[in-house]
């Protein structure tokens, strides 16, 4: 009774005690600003990740091993079956394979670096059906987004290899570059490159091939490895260009090296179709083991940069956890100024009937007054800034004239920020128990103080 | 050893707070230096009983032995019946909160608070009883501090009273839980005569109101001469006793 009493009237009547709640409000608030930003970027980061991806890849061992059965070449049967899934949204082939871009012809010319970037010229050739790419991945977006290098765009980004008005026809096939090759080449819309590349003959040589292609234009997925290096091109060109026979319906050459797949519910259902397709799709004898990871979610895919940013997020939270500590140290510093300054009130207290629990306890609830405080402060600001950080960051840049936030440098226009209820309710208990403990020392001190001493002091 | 303090003039009445053969030793240094040579006292209801000796006697020691602040090296303090330094530290604590009024000289009270909330302070302080009624005890402590004069000053803080104005308010709180003892360290010494006389008159008034049993320290033969009983302090015994004629 006393207690809460007295540690509420010290707090009110002394100004100093308000050093420590306004440093668990700057703590708590500031961690629960910086980490729901932290949280909003990860989310941003992870879709890039996920970005030139989509839900699952299937991607069956194309090389018959000894004795072991050939898989189909075409895409079409596994198409055709995982389509048939209602939890299937979309699906698409891609054929990937690797070459070099090749300006002249001389070997001194594939040997030098581009003094530009420094880059070699090595590209990753992926052959997609437009139509069903732009249903199942994000390639869409990364037509529509506006180059960052000064880069054309395509001219329709529902239909990218078709050849852009106004341009003479001829008779390269038309293709899609990232917006850092294109930079890096001095690539612009209609440009022709010459790709070469080897692959291996029937009778097991190597054989190799060059053709020229034109840039219809460029895209941006955000991720950089994609930006600097891929080349999308239509399915049956690079087939073409790799010898591949055209042995199907309307001559076109149909091989594939991967399905990758659009879910109508990832979150629900993701694992549950990727166990089902691994089992289903060996039975049907589309791929070659059911327990061999033919079968893959994007998250399988990228399991170490996903993991990395987990890691990232909780080495930011420890670290950042020391604002909380340097908070509690001035909950600590204060309390032993008071006890201090205040062992005649100790002193008192045991005369008129306190023991020295009640003591304790009475310079813990000062500590947890500057808590409660804090945390109701620190809770309120730290959501309501972390909610409203593209307003403040604006009035900021207005302000000072400078804009501190350049959204140009990532793929999206605001400063993304996720506020997690658990995460906030892990700080505001992780600064209660650290306040509550560094109170714990001077608290003792309190209670441990010789009453007649105390009182002796005037 | 004396027994000068336990049989008094032959008074009855129920011993309400004894000491016992009460020695008590401070470390020094190295040395330990004994201070009470066995010190004993009986103090029974109603009874006013001054305590006088020279300065450094060891009489403030005796005192916060008597009023279970200061443990005694040897000996037994007995208070409500019960040997209070062999009790547990918690009901050591409520004894000395429900049976026990201080008075000191500085009147300790808490800058913090105003004139009622230090009165009330012993009654937030005591446990188990009755629950603490907020709204009851405040008009408790306003009308003791009506009685003595300072209905004027209820929501002030010792700041901003006057040396004898807090030295009534230190007495209404040790009067608020009615305590069977009153025990007083120069209660005046601080205050100039006149005031000193008025918070006295004032004490001893509610000490006879009440029937309280008083325990008090003081220099002053005049004073001494407004109790029943004086002892006097010497060498860390109780030397001698006088009675004295009960003033009206
Ligand atoms: N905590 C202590 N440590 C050492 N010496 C003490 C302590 N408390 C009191 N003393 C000594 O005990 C003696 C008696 O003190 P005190 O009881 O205050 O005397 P009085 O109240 O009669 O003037 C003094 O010499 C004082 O210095
Ligand atoms: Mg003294």
């Amino acid at each position: 009774m006393y207690r809460t009493f007295l540690s509420w009237r010290y707090i009110v009547a002394r100004r100093t005690n308000w050093i420590g709640v306004v440093g668990i409000t700057v703590g708590v608030g500031a961690l629960i600003l910086i980490l729901s930003i932290m949280a909003g970027f990860l989310a941003e980061s992870r879709k890039t990740l996920r970005g030139s991806l989509s839900d699952l890849i299937i991607e069956p061992f194309m090389i018959a091993r000894h004795g072991g059965s050939t898989l189909p070449e075409s895409p079409a049967p596994l198409l055709e079956y995982v389509r048939a899934d209602p939890r299937v949204a979309a699906a698409s082939a891609h054929l990937t394979w690797g070459g070099m871009i090749v300006h002249g012809n001389k070997l001194d010319d594939l040997i030098r670096q581009n003094p530009r970037t420094h880059e070699d010229g090595f590209v990753q050739l992926i052959g997609v059906d437009a139509t069903d790419e732009l249903a199942t991945t994000d390639l869409g977006l990364a037509l529509r987004r506006p180059s960052r290098l000064g880069t054309t765009l395509v001219d329709d980004p529902e239909d990218p290899f078709a050849p852009p008005p106004g341009t003479a026809p001829g008779p390269y096939a038309w293709i899609v570059v990232g917006e850092q090759l294109a930079y890096t080449h001095s690539l612009r819309r209609g440009s022709e490159i010459n790709v070469v590349t080897v692959m291996p003959d029937d009778d097991g040589r190597v054989r190799d091939a060059n053709r020229k292609f034109r840039v219809a234009g460029t895209f941006r997925s955000g991720e950089n490895e994609v930006d600097k290096a891929r080349i999308y091109i239509d399915r049956a060109e690079l087939a073409d260009f790799l010898g591949h026979r055209p042995e199907h319906i309307g001559g076109r050459a149909d091989h594939f090296s991967q399905v990758l797949v659009r879910l109508v519910d990832y979150p629900r259902d993701g694992l549950q179709v990727k166990a089902d397709l691994a089992r289903d799709l060996f039975e049907a004898g589309l791929v070659r083991d059911p327990d061999a990871g033919e079968v893959k979610t994007w998250e399988d895919h990228r399991q170490n940069l996903l993991g990395a940013i987990e890691n990232e997020k909780t080495l930011l939270g420890i670290m950042l956890s020391l604002v909380l500590i340097v908070a509690g140290f001035t909950v600590f510093a204060i309390l032993s100024m008071l006890v201090t300054e205040k062992r005649r009130d100790i002193g008192i207290l045991t005369a008129l009937g306190a023991t020295p629990a009640g003591i304790m306890g009475l310079y813990l609830m000062i500590g947890f007054w500057d808590a409660l405080l804090g945390c109701i402060g620190g809770g309120v600001i730290g959501v309501v800034a972390a909610i409203n950080i593209d307003p403040i960051e604006q009035a900021l840049s207005r302000a000072f004239g400078y804009q501190i936030f350049n959204r140009e440098v990532y793929l999206f226009d605001h400063i993304p920020s996720v506020v997690d209820p658990g995460g906030v309710a892990m700080i505001i208990t992780g600064a209660f128990v650290c306040t509550l403990l560094f109170a714990a020392y001077p608290a003792w001190r309190a209670a441990r103080l010789h009453p007649i001493d105390a009182l002796r002091y005037e | 050893m004396s027994t000068a303090g336990l049989d008094p003039t032959g008074a009855t009445g129920e011993v309400v707070l004894a000491a016992r053969e009460v020695r008590k030793s401070f470390a020094i240094g190295e040395r330990s230096l004994e201070i009470l040579h066995g010190a004993d006292l009986a103090l029974r209801a109603s009874e006013r009983l001054c305590l006088m000796g020279a300065s450094g006697a060891g009489k403030s020691t005796f005192l916060h032995i008597l009023g279970l602040l200061e443990q005694p090296t040897e000996g037994r303090v007995i208070l409500a019946g019960e040997d209070a330094w062999s009790l547990p530290a918690r009901r050591r604590a409520d004894l000395r909160n429900r049976h026990i009024g201080f008075v000191f000289q500085f009147y300790h009270l808490l800058p913090e608070l105003d004139a009622v909330e230090n009165v009330v302070l012993p009654g937030m302080i005591a446990r188990g009883g009755p629950r603490f009624d907020r709204s009851a005890a405040r008009e408790r402590a306003e009308n003791l501090l009506d009685r003595f004069g300072l209905s004027e000053r209820l929501t002030h803080r010792p700041g901003q009273l006057s040396g004898g104005e807090r030295q009534r308010v230190a007495i209404a709180r040790a009067l608020f839980l009615d305590p069977q003892v009153l025990i007083a360290d120069e209660p005046t010494g601080n205050l100039d005569t006149q005031t000193g006389e008025r918070g006295l008159d004032l004490l001893l008034a509610e000490q006879e109101l009440r029937g309280l049993a008083l325990l008090l320290v003081t220099h002053d033969e005049r004073i001494a001469a407004r109790c029943e009983r004086t002892l006097t302090m010497e060498d860390g015994l109780i030397q001698a006793d006088s009675a004295h004629p009960v003033p009206h």
